[in-house]
C-alpha cells in the first residue's frame, strides 16, 4: 500500500518513514503542503500521516484542500497542538483519525493499519463474529469458545468485540480507551491491563490456545484467524 | 429594567408637572388680581360719577330717571362683561340708600332689598371695594359706595360671575392642556429611558455572556457619541485586550508545547527504533525506561500548560451537557477491577442523572486523576466512595476513602502546583489540576480529612439549567461520549448496560452505509 507521509521535522519524518516501511508499506514524504498536494495530485495514495504544523500552511487546512480536489483515502492527522481544533474533531468524525505527538511508534501503526482497514470494504457478518474457534453471538450479546458459553460481564463482552474486530492488529492502550470507554485520558495506572487480564482469564482457560498476546510497551493483539 | 424606565419617566414626569402647576398658580394669581383690580378702578371711578350725578340732581320727580339713566349707561360699559351673558341688569346693580329704611333708588334686577340687607350686614370700609354675598346669587357682587352730601350711600355693585367664568376658563384650558402634555412627556420619557436601558441591557447581557464563554465577540455599539456608546466602545476596547492577552498566553503555551513536543516526538522515535533494532537484553531496559520517563515528561507538560491556562481563566473549553452520574460511573466501572485487584472497593451513592455544562473531556481527566490518586495512595483494603448529589443549583460530587487522610503539611497546599506527599511519585500537579478545571467550570473544590479518618475531596459544579436548554452544536453532540451511548443504547435497545464508542462507531458506520 502506498503512503504519502506530510512531515515538516526531517528526523520525525525519517523514523515515520523508516517504521512504515517496516511494516510493509510503500512511504512517499513532502515535507510541506504545496509538495504534499503536488504529490497527491499525481498519484493516487492509500492513505496520508499529516502532520498539522506545516511551514507553509495548516495541516487541516491542506487536507481539506485536497478532500475539495476529491482525495478520498483516510488521513491520520499528527497534531503537537495542545487543543483539539474543531476542525480536527469534525476530520475525526469524517473517518479520519489524529494523534497527538510525542507517539508510541506502534500506536501509529496500528491506527493507520486501522484506518486503512475501515476505509477498505469489509464483509462482515451483521449478527456473528467469528475468531478461531471464539464466537461473538451480537445479537445475544454471547460469547462461545469451543462449545462453551464465557460468562462475560457487557463490559467484557464490548472489550472482547474490539479485539475482535481487531483481530491479528494490535491495539493500544489508548486505542481501547477511546473506542471502548469512550475517553481520551491517559492514566498513569494500569487500569485498561486489569480489565484484559480478566477478559483474558475468562477466555484462555486452562489447556486452551492462548487467544490475546500482551506486547510489551505496546499494547495488546488478539490471534488471528 | 422595564421599572427602570417606569421610574425614571414617573420622576421625570411629576417633576415636570409639580413645576409647571407651580407656574400655573401664579400666573393664575396674577391674572385674578389684575382682573380684580381692573373692576375695583372702574367701579371706584363709576361710583364717583354716580355719586356726583346724584348730587348735582335736583332731588325732583326727574331725579329718579335721571340717575337711572346714567347708572344704566356705566352699567353697559362693565370690564370683563361676556358676550353672552343676557340680562345686564344681572351683572349691575345701583343702589341709593340712607343708613337706615328703604332704598331710595334702585337699578338692576328684583327689589334690590336682598342687596341692601346684605351690604347693611357686611362690614364697609369707605373708599375700598368690598365683597358682598347676596342671597340668590351664585357669585358675590363687588360693590364700591360713597357718601353723598344728603347723607345717603350710593353703591355700585359688578357681579363677579363673569371674572370667576373667564378664570374658570382659564383653569379649565390649562388642566386639560397640561395633562396631555405631562401624559405625552411621560411616554416620550418612558419610551426614550426604556430605548436608552434597552441597550445598557444589550450591553449587560452581551457582556456576561462574554464573560462565560467566548472572548471574540462583542457588545453591541451604536455608534452614537453619548455616554452607551462610550460605554460599549469602552467595554469592547477592554475586551480587545484581554482577548489579545488570552490569545497571546494561547499562542505562548501553544509554541511552547509544539516546540517542546517535536524533540519529544524525535527522541521517542529514536529510542523506540533502537529498542526494535537488534539490541542486547541489556540495553534494552534502561531505553525502555527512558521511553517511560519521556512519557512521564510529556504527560507533566501538557497537565503543567493545562494548569497554568486555566489558573489565567483562559482553558479552551467545548462545553455540552453532561450527566455527572453517568461520566463517574463509566469512570469506575473503569477503574473498579484495578482498584480490586489491589484490595480496594469503591462505591457510588447517587440518585440518578445529574446534567452540567462542562467539557466531558476533562471532566473525564479529573475523575481519572482522583482515581488515579486514590490507587497510588491508598492502603490495601480501604474504601474509596463517590457520592453525587444536588443542592441549591450545584452538583455536588463528593469523594470519601478511609485511608490515612491529607499529610498535615500537604494539606494546606493542596491545590497549588508541584505539592504532593513525601512519597508521592506523581509530578504534583492532580489536584491543582482538579481545583483549576473545576474552577474555569464555575465550580469549587475543597479538601479536608474526615474525622473519623481518611479524605475528602469536595467538588462543586453548577447544575445545569435544562429550561435554557439549547441543542448542542452537532459536531460536539457527536463527540460527546455521553451522548454517544445514549444513541447506542437507544439503538442497541439493551438494559442498562455500559455500551461503549465501539459500538457507536459500529452503528454510525452501518447508518452511514444504509
Amino acid at each position: 500500500m502506498r503512503l504519502l507521509l506530510v512531515e515538516d521535522e526531517l528526523e520525525i519524518q525519517s523514523f515515520i518513514k523508516q517504521s512504515l516501511t517496516g511494516a510493509g508499506y510503500h512511504v512517499h514524504t513532502a515535507g510541506d503542503g504545496n509538495t504534499a498536494a503536488l504529490f497527491a495530485s499525481k498519484q493516487v495514495y492509500h492513505g496520508m500521516i499529516v502532520d498539522l504544523g506545516l511551514p507553509d500552511q495548516d495541516g487541516i487546512d491542506l487536507i481539506l484542500q485536497l478532500r475539495k480536489s476529491g482525495v478520498s483515502c483516510p488521513v491520520l492527522i499528527l497534531s503537537a497542538r495542545r487543543s483539539v481544533d474543531d476542525r480536527v474533531k469534525g476530520l475525526e468524525l469524517g473517518g479520519d483519525d489524529y494523534l497527538t505527538k510525542p507517539f508510541a511508534i506502534a500506536e501509529l501503526l496500528a491506527r493507520m493499519r486501522n484506518l486503512l482497514r475501515r476505509n477498505s470494504i469489509q464483509t462482515e457478518d451483521a449478527t456473528h463474529l467469528r475468531v478461531c474457534d471464539l464466537e461473538l453471538d451480537m445479537i445475544r450479546r454471547r460469547a462461545i469458545r469451543g462449545d462453551e458459553v464465557l460468562n462475560l460481564s457487557p463490559q467484557e463482552f464490548v472489550l472482547l468485540e474490539y479485539l475482535c474486530r481487531h483481530a491479528g492488529r494490535v491495539v493500544t492502550r489508548s486505542m481501547l480507551l477511546t473506542e471502548v470507554w469512550g475517553m481520551r485520558i491517559q492514566p498513569d495506572t494500569n487500569v485498561v491491563d486489569v480489565h484484559i487480564y480478566r477478559l483474558r482469564g475468562k477466555i484462555d482457560t486452562e489447556g486452551r490456545e492462548p487467544l490475546i498476546k500482551t506486547l510489551r510497551g505496546v499494547g495488546y493483539v488478539l490471534k488471528g484467524s | 429594567m422595564r421599572s427602570a424606565a417606569w421610574r425614571i419617566s414617573l420622576w421625570a414626569s411629576l417633576a415636570f408637572a409639580i413645576g409647571s402647576m407651580l407656574v400655573f398658580a401664579m400666573l393664575h394669581r396674577f391674572v385674578a388680581d389684575d382682573i380684580q383690580r381692573r373692576s375695583d378702578a372702574w367701579l371706584s371711578g363709576e361710583v364717583e360719577v354716580l355719586g356726583d350725578v346724584a348730587e348735582r340732581t335736583p332731588k325732583d320727580r326727574l331725579y329718579r330717571r335721571v340717575v337711572g339713566e346714567v347708572a344704566e349707561l356705566a352699567s353697559r360699559e362693565v370690564p370683563n362683561r361676556q358676550r353672552s351673558s343676557g340680562d345686564e341688569n344681572d351683572a349691575v346693580f345701583f343702589l341709593e340708600a340712607a343708613d337706615s329704611g328703604a332704598a331710595k333708588l334702585w337699578v338692576g334686577s328684583g327689589d334690590g332689598a336682598a342687596n341692601l340687607s346684605a351690604i347693611r350686614s357686611t362690614r364697609i370700609m369707605s373708599d375700598v371695594p368690598f365683597d358682598v354675598q347676596v342671597e340668590g346669587f351664585g357669585a358675590p357682587f363687588r360693590v364700591a359706595s360713597v357718601r353723598i352730601a344728603d347723607g345717603s350711600n350710593i353703591y355700585l355693585g359688578l357681579s363677579e360671575r363673569d371674572e370667576r367664568h373667564v378664570l374658570r376658563n382659564l383653569r379649565v384650558r390649562f388642566l386639560s392642556l397640561w395633562g396631555a402634555i405631562v401624559l405625552l412627556g411621560f411616554v416620550i420619557v418612558f419610551f426614550a429611558t426604556r430605548r436608552m436601558l434597552g441597550r445598557v441591557r444589550e450591553i449587560t447581557e452581551a457582556a456576561s455572556r462574554i464573560g462565560q464563554s467566548d472572548l471574540s465577540s462583542r457588545v453591541p455599539d451604536t455608534r452614537g457619541n453619548d455616554e452607551i456608546g462610550h460605554l460599549a466602545r469602552t467595554l469592547n476596547h477592554m475586551l480587545d485586550r484581554i482577548e489579545n492577552t488570552v490569545h497571546q498566553l494561547h499562542t505562548m503555551t501553544d509554541s511552547l508545547a509544539h516546540d517542546l513536543r517535536s524533540p519529544l516526538t524525535a527522541i521517542r522515535g529514536k529510542l523506540e527504533t533502537a529498542l526494535s533494532s537488534d539490541v542486547g537484553a541489556e540495553h534494552t531496559e534502561p531505553i525502555v525506561s527512558a521511553i517511560d520517563e519521556l512519557d512521564r515528561l510529556t504527560e507533566f507538560l501538557n497537565t503543567s500548560l493545562d494548569v497554568a491556562e486555566a489558573k489565567a481563566d483562559a482553558l479552551r473549553l467545548s462545553l455540552t451537557e453532561v450527566d455527572l452520574d453517568e461520566l463517574v460511573r463509566g469512570m469506575i466501572d473503569l477503574y473498579e477491577p484495578c482498584m480490586n485487584d489491589k484490595g480496594l472497593g469503591v462505591q457510588l451513592r447517587s440518585g440518578g442523572s445529574v446534567k452540567v455544562l462542562a467539557d466531558p473531556a476533562l471532566l473525564h481527566r479529573v475523575i481519572a486523576n482522583l482515581l488515579d490518586n486514590e490507587l497510588k495512595h491508598l492502603p490495601a483494603s480501604s474504601l474509596v466512595c463517590f457520592s453525587l448529589r444536588t443542592e441549591g443549583g450545584l452538583a455536588t460530587l463528593i469523594v470519601e476513602d478511609s485511608g490515612p487522610g491529607f499529610d498535615a503539611e500537604v494539606a494546606r497546599h493542596l491545590f497549588e502546583r508541584r505539592v504532593k506527599g513525601r512519597e508521592s511519585r506523581g509530578h504534583g500537579l492532580g489536584l491543582a489540576f482538579v481545583e483549576a478545571v473545576v474552577r474555569v467550570h464555575g465550580g469549587s473544590v475543597t479538601a479536608t480529612n474526615r474525622p473519623e479518618g481518611g479524605a475528602r475531596l469536595t467538588l462543586n459544579l453548577p447544575l445545569y439549567e435544562t429550561d435554557k436548554h439549547e441543542e448542542p452544536h452537532a459536531l460536539a453532540m457527536e463527540f460527546n461520549p455521553q451522548f454517544t451511548r445514549n444513541r447506542v443504547r437507544e439503538g442497541l435497545n439493551k438494559s442498562s448496560d455500559i455500551p461503549s464508542g465501539a459500538e457507536a462507531r459500529l452503528i454510525l458506520h452501518r447508518l452511514r452505509r444504509g
